[in-house]
């Protein structure tokens, strides 16, 4: 369940060091798999920093489940901004 | 009709997750009588009780209008005691077969409701913190409230020029208000009314002194004056 804000922070600052040696070629990947709910909050907190830094290197993958494309369609709505899915 | 079963103050107590001392209270006041047995005790109908707690809205409302005491079971001091009862909603919803197709919108809802009113009131409560989360899979309904200061104090911050309950509900709704983080404007309750209409869910939120309206299979929103005016917010959720 990813729905809150703090949490969606908590998990940005938790791999931002993962992603600090990362080569310029390499995709960033995300993966929903067992998701079961998600919520603009939380992915606002992790997924905009995401695409502010890597851009067109962001992919998301098993985006099927219905709150996860609900979130992302108004994510990219409010960002003016499509994510790459895989 | 004759009441079958009476059932003693302090099962009463027990089953709203209120005091005694706040059952004797409500009975002198009238707010909730008891009978009296024939040695003079309190004894409450349990069909009584049972629909009180059924009615979710006015206990929510009892609570962050008229600042009434509400059962423990319904109460969420902080972000974690209310997320922990989100999760057993998920569970609850996820695992009954009429709620498959949007359990997962149904609690995405919840959880923007319920993490909003932590996120603007954080520091600012003006009384009691926390909020109020109850939810019926049969009755289809999920009930929020908080007594926070509600959306017009909190967009002000970004919005000085908004004066009325109203504008600030419409504001909510329908405008973005920041894009970009670390600007911790949240845009949920858009993302709240997009999946509401949806889905063909029904919608009430009363903030000051009015309210927003979204009836089921409908397209759009009314605003009206609420006939209470109260400083946080008051959500309904049908389905």
């Amino acid at each position: 369940m990813l729905v809150s804000r703090p949490a969606g922070k908590e998990a940005s600052l938790a791999y931002a060091p993962l992603l600090k040696d990362i080569s310029q070629d390499e995709p960033i990947e995300v993966d929903f798999d067992g998701v079961m709910v998600m919520s603009p909050s939380w992915g606002a907190e992790f997924l905009d920093p995401l695409l502010l830094q890597f851009d067109e290197r962001l992919v998301l993958e098993n985006t099927k489940n219905p709150s996860v494309q609900a979130t992302l369609e108004f994510l990219e709505e409010t960002y003016h901004k499509k994510f790459k899915r895989a | 009709m004759e009441e079958k079963e009476l059932i003693s103050i302090g099962d009463t107590a027990e089953m709203l997750g209120v005091s005694i001392t706040t059952l004797r209270r409500w009975d002198e006041s009238g707010r909730f009588p008891a009978t009296k047995s024939d040695g003079g005790h309190r004894m409450y109908s349990k069909t009584k009780v049972e629909l009180y707690l059924h009615d979710l809205f006015a206990v929510a409302k009892d609570w962050c209008v008229n600042e009434i005491e509400i059962p423990s079971k319904f109460y969420c001091p902080n972000r974690a005691v209310f997320e922990a009862r989100l999760m057993k909603m998920m569970d609850e919803f996820s695992k009954t077969e009429e709620y498959k197709d949007n359990f997962n919108f149904i609690v995405a809802i919840a959880g923007e409701i319920g993490n909003n009113s932590f996120d603007h009131n954080l520091g600012n409560w003006p009384d009691e913190s926390g909020v109020f989360f109850g939810y019926d899979t049969n009755g289809r309904k999920v009930v929020l409230a908080d007594r926070g200061i509600g959306i017009l104090e909190s967009l002000k911050r970004v919005r000085s020029n908004l004066i009325t309950h109203e504008s600030a509900l419409t504001t909510a709704f329908t405008e973005v208000i920041t894009g970009r983080a670390p600007e911790e404007r949240g845009n949920g309750l858009k993302f709240v009314k997009k999946t509401v209409i949806d889905n063909s869910f029904g919608l009430v939120f009363q903030t000051g002194d009015a309210e927003l309206i979204i009836n089921k299979q409908e397209k759009g929103f009314h605003l009206r004056p609420s006939t209470e005016n109260f400083h946080g917010c008051l959500f309904l959720l049908t389905f």
